[in-house]
C-alpha cells in the first residue's frame, strides 16, 4: 500500500502524530533516576523519558528543585506545587525539561534518604545526576558505590567545568558556558553597528548539553547491551560544550591567530543569506507593543542565479554585476553595502508583502516569527512539533513536541510535569515495598 | 592595520601541570577528582574501546552542516562513517568567512583547500563520491545501503524517493536501515523545505531569532545566533533518533526505520517555556538582551573591561553578591539589602526590578575588570565568568589542561586545533582520529574493499564523472 501513496503522503503517514500512541515505546522497559536541578541534568533524563524509559525524578521534599521557582516575571505558574504547599505553584522555567516523568521527593542528605536512592539504584539501568562533582560521591551514592550494587549503571554526571582541573571547583550555569565558551563572542551585532556580544535567548547551552548527555547514555546502552554488559560512568562539561560548538573558530585561531567576532545577522560564509529589516509592522492596530515593531525576514540568495534575480526584484542590476560571483559578495565590505540595499527595498513593506513577493520570484526566505507566529503554524501543529497536551494535572497546556520523528517507535509527551512528590507512593511502593503507613512517617519526618 | 604578528604555536602559555593545580591540597580534598582525571584523562582514550565500533554510517548530507554534525557525534563514539559526497566534493567545503582564501586548509598531497566549517565535521570520516543525478551512481548507492546501519541525507524532500533510492526502496534492500533525513523546516506539511534552505531559515521560523538581542528599547533587533545552532542543536536531535532506532533494532525489532529531524523541531523542542506560556495567557516571549525573563540574578553585564556574566537565582548566593560588592561599595550592598521589594527570590523577578538590580550592580562592576571581578565573585563561590574571546577560550588554563582543545596531527592538514569530543567516558570516550580527508580519498578503499569494484571498474566509472 505504502507504494501507493505519493511521498508527501507517505510521510505524513507514516509520522502521523496522532497514531504515536499505537506504536510501541522505544526505551519500553529500561529505568533511570534523575538526580538532577536546574536544566542541563533535567532535559538529559527528559529525552529518555519521552523515549519510553521509566526516569524517575527525585527532589528535595515540598519545594522541589530551584527551577520550579523560576518563571517569567514571576508570572506564570502551575499550582500546587506539592501537597504540603498548595498556595504555592510551579514556574515555567521547570516546563519542557521534566515531561513523562516520575516525580519522588527524597532528601539526600539524610541516610534513611540515600538508603532509598540505593535500592532503587539497584533496579535502575542508569543514573543522571549534576549535583556538585563528588557531591554524591561524599553521600555514599555516587558511581563508585552504585556500580558496586549494580555494575550494569550507566552513570552520567553533567556539570559545569566538570569534576577536575583548576576550575573544577567552579560553578556554572547556561550562561556561564555561553559567556565563558565563547558563544557570546561571535553573536551579537559588531561594535560599529551598535552591538554588543549577546546570548542565545534559550538556556542552550543546558538543554542542548542535555542532548548531549542523552546521546552518550544511549550509545553506551548500545555497548552495554550489545558488546560488554558493562556499565559506564560519564562526564559532560559545558564549557567544553561551547567549545565543541565552536570547534571552526578555534581551528582559525589556532592555525592563523584569527579572533572570530560577531556578525550580526548576516553570514560569514554565505552572501546573501541574511535577515533584514521590513520597514513595516504587521500588526499596527495590537495592543501588544512587540507587535507594533517593524518585521524582519531572512532573504536567501547565494547562488549566482537566485542573487541575481534578487538585485533585478530590488533594482539594482548594478549591484548584480558588480558582485557577480560568490567570492565577491560574500565579502564583509560587499555585505556592508547589500543588505542595506535590500533594507531600502522592504522599507515600505510588511514581512508577509516581502515574503510573498520573494516567493513569487522564486527567492528563499524566511520571515523572522515570534512564539505567538510560531504557535500558530498549521505545519508545526500537524507534525506533532508542538502540541495542546491534555495534562491530567493541569489540563490543557501547549507544549512543545520531542525534537526528531521515529516512523515505527516515536517519542512522545504524557504529561507536562507534576507536583513535587507525586508518586511517592507509586515508586516507593512498586520499588522499594513501603507500606501506606511507612511513606506517611517518612513524609512527616520530611525524608521524602 | 597592515603589521603581520607572528603566530604562536598553540598554547602560546604552557599547561598547568597536575602537580600545579592540585598544590596544597590535602590528599581527601583531591581524592575524587584525581580518581575522575585517571578514569577520564583523554590521553588514555586510546587505550579503550569504541561504543559504536561496530556500526557503519553513510552520510550522504551536503551543503549543510545538520547532517556531518550528526554523523560527527556517531565518528566520535567509534562508529565508521563515510561521507558520500558528489563528485568535485561537498560544496561546504569550499566555504570561508568572508571568502578568504588565504584562511583556508591545504591538502599537503592534492594541494586541495578546504574551509574550517567543513573541516571541524570531518573528523574521523572517510570521503567518496559518488553522483546521484546519474542512475549509475543510484545504483551504487543501492549496494553501499545494504552494508550501511545508518543512512544520512538532507535532499530536497521527495527527492531520494522520487530517484529510488529514498526510504521505502533503501528498506526493501536493507531491512535493517536506519534512515535518516535531516533539514529545517521538514520534508513535509505546509512549511516543508524548498531547495537551497539553510540554517538560519529554522532559527527565524521558530521563534529564537525573536527572542535573541536587547528590546528595541535597549537599541536592539531580533538576531541570529552566530553560527549554525539550529543545525547543530537538529543534528544532535537526529542522533539521539538514530540512536534509539538502533538500541531497538538490535533489542527487539532486528528491523530498522525512517527518521526525522530538523533545525526547527529541535530548536522548538529546546525553546523552555515559550510554548507554555503563550499557551496560558497569550504572552509572547520578548526579547531580554543579556538579561534573563525567569531568573534574578542571572545576565550578562558591563564591567570595566567588558562583560561579565554573575548569577545567583536563589538567597544564598544573593547576599553573597552583595556582600562582595559591599566589600568596595558599601552603599551598594545597604541599597540592596534594605529595599522590602527584594527579599524574596521571586520578587525580583518583575521587570522594574531587574532594572533596579543591575543598574546597582553595575555601580560596583564598572569599577571592576571582567577579572577582578570574577577572583572576588569566586572568592565567595558565586557562579560568574567573564564574556570570553576565541582567543581567551583556547588560551583557558582550565580547558587546555582538561583537553577541551587538542591539535590533531593530520595526515593531510597538518597540525590542526580543534574543539576535542565532548564525550568523556570511563569505558567508551569519545575522540577524534583524524581531521578529514581530501574530495574522494576513500573511493578506492571503500569501491574496491566494500563493493568489490575492480581496478578497470573504478576507473570507467570516474571516466564517466560517476564518481
Amino acid at each position: 500500500m505504502a507504494e501507493t501513496l505519493s511521498f508527501e503522503e507517505f510521510c505524513r503517514d507514516v509520522f502521523d502524530p496522532k497514531k504515536i500512541f499505537s506504536k510501541p515505546e522505544p526505551l519500553k522497559g529500561t529505568r533511570f533516576l534523575s538526580c538532577t536541578q536546574y536544566i542541563l541534568g533535567p532535559s538529559c533524563a527528559n529525552y529518555l523519558a519521552e523515549l519510553g524509559a521509566e526516569v524517575i525524578k527525585i527532589e528535595l521534599p515540598r519545594r522541589g528543585e530551584p527551577m520550579r521557582h523560576t518563571t517569567p516575571f514571576n508570572e506564570p505558574k502551575l499550582y500546587p506545587l506539592s501537597k504540603q504547599m498548595p498556595e504555592l505553584g510551579t514556574g515555567l522555567g521547570f516546563y519542557g525539561a521534566n515531561h513523562n516523568e516520575y516525580f519522588l521527593s527524597v532528601d539526600f542528605h539524610k541516610p534513611e534518604g540515600q538508603a532509598i536512592v540505593k535500592m532503587l539504584a539497584s533496579k535502575c539501568d542508569g543514573v543522571v545526576e549534576n549535583y556538585r562533582a563528588g557531591t554524591f560521591d561524599r553521600w555514599g551514592i555516587g558511581y563508585r558505590q552504585l556500580s558496586q550494587i549494580n555494575p550494569r549503571i550507566i552513570y552520567q554526571w553533567l556539570g559545569g567545568f566538570g569534576g577536575w582541573g583548576p576550575g573544577r571547583k567552579r560553578a556554572s550555569y547556561d550562561i556561564l558556558g555561553q559567556a565563558q565558551g565563547g558563544c557570546f563572542s561571535v553573536t551579537g551585532w559588531p561594535l560599529d553597528k551598535g552591538g554588543l556580544p549577546a546570548k542565545q535567548t534559550i538556556w542552550i547551552m543546558d538543554y542542548w548539553g542535555g542532548m548531549m548527555g542523552a546521546f552518550q547514555i544511549l550509545a553506551c546502552m548500545y555497548w552495554r547491551d550489545n558488546v560488554s554488559g558493562l556499565g559506564n560512568f560519564m562526564e559532560y562539561s559545558q564549557v567544553q560544550g561551547a567549545q565543541r560548538h565552536l570547534s571552526d573558530c578555534i581551528a582559525l585561531y589556532g592555525r592563523y591567530g584569527l579572533v572570530p567576532q560577531r556578525w550580526g545577522n548576516y553570514d560569514t560564509l554565505l552572501s546573501v543569506h541574511g535577515i533584514i529589516k521590513c520597514g513595516k509592522s504587521s500588526y499596527p492596530d495590537s495592543k501588544n507593543p512587540q507587535e507594533l515593531e517593524e518585521g524582519y525576514i531572512l532573504v536567501s540568495a547565494y547562488s549566482d542565479a537566485d542573487f541575481g534575480k534578487l538585485m533585478r526584484l530590488i533594482k539594482r542590476d548594478d549591484l548584480a554585476k558588480k558582485y557577480a560571483t560568490h567570492d565577491q559578495r560574500v565579502k564583509a565590505e560587499s555585505q556592508y553595502e547589500l543588505y542595506p540595499a535590500i533594507e531600502a527595498w522592504a522599507k515600505d513593506k510588511t514581512k508577509e508583502q516581502a515574503r510573498d513577493i520573494l516567493n513569487k520570484e522564486g527567492i528563499n526566505n524566511q520571515p523572522v516569527w515570534n512564539s505567538k507566529e510560531v504557535s500558530n503554524q498549521e505545519h508545526f501543529h500537524l507534525r506533532g512539533e508542538l502540541e495542546w497536551l491534555d495534562d491530567p494535572t493541569f489540563g490543557e497546556v501547549q507544549s512543545q513536541g520531542p525534537a526528531f520523528h521515529l516512523s515505527e517507535t516515536p517519542p512522545r509527551h504524557k504529561w507536562a510535569l507534576k507536583p513535587v512528590g507525586a508518586d511517592n507512593e507509586y515508586i516507593l511502593g512498586k520499588l522499594c515495598g513501603f507500606s501506606k503507613t511507612k511513606i506517611a512517617e517518612l513524609e512527616a519526618d520530611a525524608i521524602i | 592595520m597592515g603589521k603581520n604578528y607572528p603566530v604562536l604555536d598553540w598554547p602560546a602559555v604552557p599547561t598547568p601541570s597536575p602537580e600545579e593545580v592540585y598544590k596544597g591540597e590535602s590528599d581527601k580534598a583531591k581524592e575524587y577528582a584525581l580518581w575522575l582525571e585517571e578514569n577520564l584523562r583523554q590521553s588514555k582514550n586510546f587505550e579503550k574501546p569504541e561504543a559504536l565500533g561496530n556500526i557503519r554510517v553513510l552520510d550522504c548530507s551536503n551543503t549543510m552542516i545538520i547532517g556531518h554534525w550528526c554523523s560527527s557525534l556517531f565518528a566520535e563514539l567509534g562508529a565508521e562513517v563515510i561521507m558520500v559526497e558528489p563528485p568535485g566534493g561537498d560544496p561546504l567545503r569550499k566555504l570561508t568567512p568572508f571568502g578568504r582564501k588565504e584562511y583556508m586548509f591545504k591538502d599537503s598531497e592534492s594541494g586541495e583547500e578546504v574551509g574550517a566549517r567543513f573541516l571541524a565535521e570531518a573528523r574521523s570520516k572517510q570521503a567518496i563520491t559518488l553522483d546521484l543525478t546519474k542512475p549509475e551512481g543510484r545504483e551504487i548507492l543501492k549496494k553501499l545501503a545494504a552494508h550501511a546501519d545508518v543512512i544520512i541525507e538532507n535532499a530536497p524532500p521527495g527527492q531520494w524517493d522520487e530517484w529510488g533510492i529514498g526510504y521505502r526502496q533503501l528498506s526493501q534492500i536493507n531491512p535493517r536501515l536506519v534512515y535518516c533525513w535531516v533539514g529545517q523546516l521538514g520534508q513535509w506539511g505546509p512549511l516543508k523545505d524548498k531547495p537551497g534552505n539553510l540554517d538560519p531559515t529554522a532559527q527565524a521560523a521558530c521563534g529564537f531569532v525573536h527572542g535573541t538581542g536587547a528590546p528595541v528599547a535597549f537599541g536592539g533587533t531580533p538576531t541570529r545566533s552566530g553560527w549554525w545552532m539550529c543545525d547543530q542543536v537538529g543534528g544532535t536531535g537526529a542522533a539521539i533518533g538514530i540512536m534509539t532506532a538502533l538500541n531497538y533494532r538490535d533489542k527487539v525489532s532486528g528491523r530498522g526505520q525512517f527518521v526525522e529531524a530538523t533545525g526547527a523541531a529541535g530548536v522548538i523542542r529546546i525553546l523552555d517555556y515559550n510554548w507554555g506560556w503563550y499557551g496560558i495567557d497569550g504572552s509572547i516571549r520578548p526579547r531580554y538582551g543579556n538579561w534573563d525573563l525567569a531568573i534574578c540574578i542571572y545576565a550578562v553585564n558591563p564591567c570595566k573591561d567588558g562583560q561579565i556574566m554573575v548569577g545567583g537565582g536563589h538567597d544564598r548566593l544573593w547576599f553573597r553578591i552583595w556582600r562582595t560588592a559591599g566589600k568596595d561599595r558599601p552603599e551598594v550592598e545597604q541599597h540592596i539589602i534594605e529595599d522590602p521589594n527584594l527579599k524574596e527570590v521571586t520578587g525580583r523577578l518583575p521587570h522594574y526590578r531587574q532594572v533596579e538590580t543591575y543598574t546597582t550592580l553595575c555601580e560596583w562592576m564598572k569599577d571592576n575588570t571582567r577579572s577582578e571581578a570574577e577572583t572576588k565573585l569566586q572568592a565567595e563561590e558565586v557562579a560568574s565568568g567573564g564574556v570570553s574571546f576565541l582567543d581567551e577560550v583556547s588560551e583557558f588554563p582550565h580547558y587546555k589542561y582538561r583537553g577541551h582543545l587538542e591539535i590533531i596531527d593530520d595526515v593531510f592538514y597538518g597540525k590542526v586545533l580543534i574543539g576535542a569530543s565532548a564525550f568523556l567516558g570511563q569505558r567508551t570516550p569519545g575522540r577524534v582520529k583524524w581531521i578529514g580527508r581530501p574530495t574522494g580519498h576513500d573511493n578506492e578503499e571503500v569501491y574496491r574493499g566494500l563493493l568489490g569494484f575492480t581496478k578497470a571498474g573504478l576507473d570507467a566509472l570516474k571516466q564517466k564523472g560517476v564518481v
